[in-house]
């Protein structure tokens, strides 16, 4: 068993960060496509 | 259009709530003592699984009732999925070997999940470019329907065949990004996090069916329209 | 059950195709030559001391297969295509599941005919010794095939009319190959490797399995494929 905890937050928070972006683009692509497609 | 509303309401409402679910992931939920704040990435890795994986069933089931029924609008469903799932399966791929470095040393590894996920993927990816493929718009529901279903009947085959590939040929890694017995708090991060991501799959799904019923409307009146009429 | 006369429709769409490849023996030539190719060039690369034959015969087996189908497979359709002759074939009063039976049926013979020289220049080319195995070996080999071929024959169905079908084909197929794949190779490196026989037969059994779902599977689905 480990004394300390292995110091792997920087990984945390990169997957964290990619995911938001992921999610946060795919919204958006839908946002912008509808709204194209409203506009037409 | 009031689909199109809704979905783009419950799509916000989702997106407000992962941020809460970061704040509890992040700050709330106790650290595992083993893989230490990389383990944390599974409150993202195991719902965006669960519903890469689902995606691919609920193509799977509309595809067969279009066959039966004809219906456009199972097409536009099961269009609406695999796009979403597509999505999905993106997020698995990304956190996936970000989880699998610091635990296993590897970018990637042939470990079950991950392999879930290329699969996936390619599935996914190959759907969306058949689609895109073929002209007619009957051949395209009918074809894509075919493959749909195709993909479906494989999952099963793929998900029991790399879990025991894994059993077969294990893997000499000392810490798994498997699940732990999960201890109260964490469990209820998790479900948390999966029922957010549920609400992401439906508000997705609500505004990508809609979006393909805008096209469908533009079409057609691009199909029977003046000459006069530009193009945004 | 398929009627006797299904059955029969089914065989003669496979022996008009098959009659039609042998007579220009082109597919089978490219198919063999490429074959070759591709062993010499794993030959060239290899490294003896890093790598030994037993280790790459049998990916490198299963890679010049893979090829083949696909080769065969592309070209399953593009006859009827070239000469709208797919309409000609629709109207004849056979069911649609015998046209999907004899296209399978062709297929099957095509790439089988490449697996019966590509074996043989795989044990002479890597010194393995295939004879003593050969009963194990067939089998995986069949069953593989079959699993890859039928899927295959139903999507080249649809992507046959697209812009870039053959480059679709591959892609839409790939991740259905990659199981039958994996289950073959694994095999085949135990059956090699001299290993007992009962190893295999987890594979064997996934193999047969796939085989039967899948067949009837794209069996099932084909009229869709071809339905106006």
């Amino acid at each position: 068993m480990p004394d300390t905890v292995p110091q792997n937050g920087g990984y945390m928070v990169g997957a964290y960060v990619v995911a938001a972006v992921i999610l946060i683009s795919y919204a958006l692509s839908l946002y912008l496509r509808t709204r194209r497609s409203l506009r037409a | 259009m009031r689909l199109l509303r809704a979905g783009r309401w419950i799509t916000a409402i989702a997106l407000l709530l992962l941020a809460g679910v970061y704040v509890r992931a992040l700050v709330y939920t106790p650290v595992e003592r083993l893989q230490g704040l990389a383990q944390k990435i599974y409150y993202l890795h195991v719902p965006a699984a669960i519903w890469a994986e689902t995606a691919m069933i609920i193509v799977g089931i509309a595809s067969i009732f279009y066959l039966f029924l004809k219906d456009p609008r199972l097409d536009r469903f099961a269009h609406a999925s695999a796009e979403v799932g597509t999505v999905f399966a993106v997020l698995m791929l990304t956190t996936g070997p970000i989880w699998g470095k610091p635990i296993w040393g590897t970018w990637w590894s042939w470990d079950a999940r991950l392999t879930l996920a290329l699969f996936l993927f390619l599935l996914y990816v190959g759907y969306l470019l058949l689609r895109s493929a073929v002209a007619d718009p009957a051949s395209r529901a009918r074809f894509a329907a075919v493959l749909g279903i195709c993909g479906m009947v494989l999952v099963p085959f793929v998900h029991f065949s790399v879990y025991m590939f894994r059993t077969l040929h294990p893997m000499p890694i000392v810490l798994k990004p498997s699940e732990p017995s999960l201890p109260g708090s964490m469990l209820a991060t998790l479900l948390f996090s999966v029922s957010v991501f549920t609400l992401l799959y439906v508000g997705f799904v609500t505004q990508r069916y809609a979006l393909s019923y805008l096209r469908e409307q533009l079409e057609a009146t691009a199909g029977g329209g003046d000459s006069g009429m530009g193009h945004a | 059950m398929p009627s006797s006369s299904s059955l029969r429709h089914a065989w003669a769409v496979a022996s008009k195709d098959l009659l039609v490849e042998f007579r220009s023996r082109t597919g089978i030539l490219s198919a063999v030559v490429f074959v070759v190719l591709v062993l010499m060039v794993f030959n060239f690369g290899r490294d003896p001391t890093a790598v030994s034959n037993l280790v790459l015969a049998p990916s490198i087996l299963w890679v010049t297969f893979t090829f083949a189908a696909i080769l065969a497979l592309n070209r399953a359709f593009q006859l009827e295509l070239e000469n709208q002759a797919l309409d000609g074939l629709l109207l004849a009063p056979i069911g649609r599941g015998s046209i999907y039976l004899g296209k399978l049926v062709a297929n099957l013979v095509f790439v089988a005919t490449v697996e019966v020289i590509g074996v043989p220049l795989v044990a002479l080319f890597f010194n393995v010794e295939v004879w003593p195995h050969i009963g194990p070996l067939a089998a995986i080999i069949t069953l593989a095939t079959l699993g890859f071929v039928a899927v295959g024959t139903l999507f080249s169905a649809m992507t046959v009319r697209t812009r870039f079908a053959e480059l679709l084909l591959p892609v839409v197929l790939l991740p259905f190959m990659i199981l039958p794949l994996m289950w073959a190779t694994l095999a085949t490196t135990s059956v090699l490797a001299d290993r007992p026989l009962s190893e295999i037969g987890g594979s064997l059994k996934m193999l047969a399995g796939y085989d039967i779902v899948f067949v009837v599977v794209s069996l099932l689905l084909f009229p869709a494929t071809v339905n106006e």
